[in-house]
């Protein structure tokens, strides 16, 4: 939204698919449709969204709900179903903004009915203001902290917070404080969720270790350490510690990535604009390394920017004065970001399964120990481990078991991540109808089809 | 590093000319630029089939198609062949008549695994066909395999015979020195008294290395499988004249190939899709099988093969170098040959004879007299 106001205030238009229902993405989800009463419950970040999204809908950008992008080629070529059919669009310069997924958390039983990521709780509440009683929230980070505040204010009983943040990593934190203080608005509010969720009376587990699901066909509950072994019993487990750039759209392209250490994420290789490693494509927001909703607004701004001066509407001197201050203020939020990286930073033991077994691959149900034996039967790559036990075949495109298959391949030979390397994906991203496919279009944009 | 012969390229026919060579004791290295199977051999679609094969093939052929009935057992591996027969169906009249035509030269050959089929048996083996198509041709024998399995079964059984595989090894260039080879590698040389090339899409380059000059193109043939569906097809399906070809696994993955090609860049390893073509192959499966209007499409690939103008392979000796075999240029059909070409190989090398008629297969078959 951001980058297609930039545009329209320039006198450009954009054409925007976006899957989503409304405009508003992730933070802003259902913003200007909230089924619930009061949407101020959700925080005054959220109720600020609508503003946003208010200036976007009267803006020259062409939005398409509910389009989802299944394919973009190198050569401009988009690809997305919309209302039944596939349809084809191609663009000049594109702007891949597809947000970020929640980290898995492959603790034993995590695939078990009853056990869901706090996204979807809040995707559950703000879409369709549904909520789960008596849940156990478990992990770390501020998503997790807030989802559960979600809840406390609109009443709803919480079971408990299992928070896994590694007592050291306050320490390891803290010499990035003094940097991250520039952010102190953001901290405070981070914070301030957690004395909320404390004086609501919910039971907070601090420094948790060794957790898994209890139950056998669903979830039954939470076993972990925390001064001892707890169990809570329950029937819906949240897990959340973390979010990474959502990868199959900028891997299908084949853009380049590389990993980033303190983000323990792959991220899109890009300039200071967002440009790629294909010039004429470039990402913004967490689809290229975790920034947050204040930090995508400005690299939306800025890729926009970019792309001006990209279609020679003004010279690259007039972009970078514009483009300053967003800089600066992108500089400060990465200061913060560093410090909540360290401090949120996810234990290994929480980020690769112990047991073996454990399903890593949800969609072929493949366990830690077939996967362990593809490796010893040869397999050193992540393509080539697909290949050979069909982990990350499935309809998810391996977007959940991905980042786990090259954890564990570079465990296993000690080797960088970045060496191990991800798997090669191909479009189509989502599971595509055949009768749709087979009434393909090809759709004239508007006006030279900026997107 | 040197070994007494060195395979170039580590698709099926390099993995199976390794497993051949290896279990009659002779030391094998295998170098391949990427990883075994990375390429054609472990991404095709896995057709094991024999019907409607060119009549120069169906020698080399019918003998894969045995050995590929027992391999499981050979190679003390899971392959994933299932032999469930394959129809190819006939349209319309006129792909009857070609029919005909074709029963009576496979005839008089002696060739009795191609079988017409009637409308009704047609029908009765593929209830969900759509009702128009007239009959079609079945071979009981044909069937599919697991490619990237098959591939690494070869390899893996020559491996516990001894033979060595380097990955992520590319042969960069080749001298004659005395009686031996000496191969430039991007991970040093190795000298080896014969040269087998495998080499797949790049197998000009390698025979140009050799001294042989061979007029091979490259093309990305695109695939798509589907999210599992409800069993509806139990034998492979092709089509006597139409771009159809399809196979259901066992778990209700649709597999949906048909010969629509992409792009190829095979100096970047990569392929390109032309979606407005697999649009196209979905209508017509859905044009025969209006079950699969249903279906969801999970993944769309290509993958690199090499083609000779003929559309067979290059299987033989090299004509100006000693010591050195061809074994490449499958046209898109050479998964099913992976068995035999091996035996052929090893046979070749061992040997310098083969019990099976290679002419049709020379690599200087279009070399011209007269300029
Ligand atoms: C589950 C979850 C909950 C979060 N909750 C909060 C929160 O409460 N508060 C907070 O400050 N931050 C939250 N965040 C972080 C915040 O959402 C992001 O930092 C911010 O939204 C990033 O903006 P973006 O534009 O990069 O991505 P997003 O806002 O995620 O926007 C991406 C958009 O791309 C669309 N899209 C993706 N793929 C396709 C496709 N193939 N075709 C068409 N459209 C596509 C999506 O529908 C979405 O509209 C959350 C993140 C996640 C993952
Ligand atoms: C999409 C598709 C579908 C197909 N479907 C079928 C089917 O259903 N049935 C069927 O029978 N056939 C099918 N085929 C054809 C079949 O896959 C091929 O004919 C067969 O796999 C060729 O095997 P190969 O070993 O010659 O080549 P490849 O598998 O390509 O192996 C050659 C190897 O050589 C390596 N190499 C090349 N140059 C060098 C070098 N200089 N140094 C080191 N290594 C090198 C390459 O990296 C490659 O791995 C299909 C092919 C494709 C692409």
């Amino acid at each position: 939204m951001s980058a297609a106001l930039t545009l329209s205030e320039h006198g450009r238009s954009a054409l925007v698919l976006d899957r989503g229902v409304a405009p508003g993405g992730q933070i802003f989800r259902s913003v200007s449709t909230s089924p619930l009463p009061d949407r101020t419950a959700l925080g005054p970040d959220y109720a600020a969204g609508a503003e946003l999204v208010s200036a976007y809908t009267n803006s020259r950008a062409k939005h398409v709900a509910g389009a989802d992008v299944w394919h973009i080629g190198e050569d401009g070529r988009i690809l997305y179903s919309h209302e039944g059919t596939t349809k084809q669009v191609e663009a000049r310069e594109i702007l891949i903004c597809p947000g970020a997924i929640e980290r898995p958390m492959p603790i034993r039983g995590w695939t078990l009915p009853g056990v869901m990521t706090a996204g979807a709780a809040q995707v559950m509440l703000k879409s369709d203001a549904m909520v789960a009683e008596n849940a156990v929230f478990a992990g770390s980070g501020p998503l997790l902290y807030l989802i559960v505040a979600q809840y406390l204010r609109l009443g709803v009983k919480v079971a408990g917070l299992v928070d896994t943040t590694p007592a050291e990593n306050y320490l390891k934190a803290a010499p990035l404080l003094p940097a991250a203080l520039g952010g102190f608005g953001l901290l405070r509010k981070g914070l301030a969720l957690l004395s909320e969720i404390r004086r609501a009376g919910v039971p907070v587990y601090r420094n948790a270790t060794d957790l898994a699901i209890l139950g056998d066909q669903r979830a039954e509950g939470l076993v972990f350490t925390s001064d001892g072994r707890q169990e809570i019993k329950a029937d819906t487990v949240f897990l959340h510690h973390g979010v990474l750039p959502n990868p199959n759209m900028t891997r299908a392209l084949g853009l380049a990535h590389h990993w980033n250490e303190d983000q323990l994420a792959w991220h899109v290789t890009k300039d200071a604009f967002g440009q790629s490693s294909l010039p004429h494509v470039s990402v913004a927001g967490d689809g290229g390394g975790i920034v947050g909703a204040d930090g995508a607004r400005h690299e939306g701004t800025l890729a926009a920017m970019n792309v001006l001066t990209r279609l020679g509407h003004f010279a690259s001197d007039q972009r970078d004065r514009l483009a300053k201050p967003r800089l600066a203020q992108l500089r400060r939020l990465a200061r913060f970001r560093r410090f909540i990286d360290r401090l949120y930073q996810p234990r290994p033991a929480l980020r690769l399964p112990q047991d073996s077994e454990t399903v890593v691959c949800r969609c072929e149900e493949q366990r830690l120990s077939d996967l362990r034996q593809g490796f010893e039967e040869g397999a050193r790559d992540p393509n080539a481990l697909k290949s050979r036990t069909r982990c990350g075949m499935g309809p998810c495109q391996g977007r959940q078991c991905g980042p786990i298959v090259s954890g564990l391949l570079a465990k296993w030979q000690d080797l960088p991540v970045q060496d191990v390397g991800y798997y090669r994906l191909r479009s189509p991203q989502k599971l595509l109808s055949l009768e749709e496919f087979s009434q393909f279009q090809t759709v004239v944009p508007d006006e030279g089809g900026t997107k | 590093m040197n070994a007494d012969v060195l395979i170039v390229g580590g698709g099926i026919q390099g993995c199976a000319t390794a497993y051949q060579l290896a279990r009659r004791g002779v030391s094998v290295l295998v170098v391949e630029k990427d990883y075994i199977a990375r390429h054609a051999s472990g991404v095709n679609a896995g057709g094991v089939r024999l019907i409607g094969r060119d009549l120069a093939e169906v020698p080399l052929s019918r003998q894969s198609m045995r050995m590929w009935h027992t391999l499981d057992e050979e190679l003390e591996a899971d392959t994933g062949f299932r032999a469930k027969g394959l129809i190819n169906i006939a349209a319309d009249d006129a792909d009857i008549a070609a029919l005909n035509d074709r029963q009576q030269k496979m005839q008089a050959l002696g060739y009795d695994h191609e079988r017409i089929i009637s409308r009704d048996e047609l029908r009765e083996r593929l209830p969900f066909v759509d009702p128009t198509c007239v009959g079609g041709a079945m071979s009981e024998l044909d069937g599919y395999a697991i490619p990237y399995k098959a591939t690494n079964a070869f390899r893996l059984a020559a491996e516990r015979h001894g033979a060595t595989f380097l990955e992520g090894t590319e042969l960069a260039g080749l001298r004659r020195i005395g009686e031996a080879w000496l191969a430039a590698t991007s991970r040093g040389d190795i000298s080896a008294g014969t040269i087998v090339n495998c080499a797949g899409a790049w197998a000009d380059r390698v025979a140009a290395m050799i001294g042989d000059n061979v007029p091979l193109s490259h093309a990305a043939p695109m695939l798509m499988i589907t999210a599992r569906m409800p069993h509806f097809a139990s034998p492979v399906v092709g089509a006597v004249s139409r771009q159809l070809s399809f196979k259901q696994f066992e778990n209700g993955t649709v597999l949906i190939g048909g010969g629509a090609k992409g792009f190829a860049d095979r100096a970047a390893n990569r392929t390109r899709l032309d979606y407005a073509k697999l649009a196209q192959a979905s209508r017509t499966a859905i044009e025969f099988f209006p079950i699969m209007a249903k279906a969801s499409i999970n993944r769309m690939w290509a993958g690199l093969e090499a083609y000779m103008p003929d559309n067979l392979p290059v299987i033989g000796p090299a004509v100006n170098a000693d010591r050195a075999f061809h074994a490449f240029g499958f046209s898109a059909h050479g998964f099913q040959m992976g068995p035999v070409v091996g035996k052929v190989m090893a046979d070749l090398v061992l040997t310098g004879a083969s019990d099976f008629d290679l002419s049709a297969f020379r690599i200087d078959r279009y070399d011209r007299k007269v300029l």
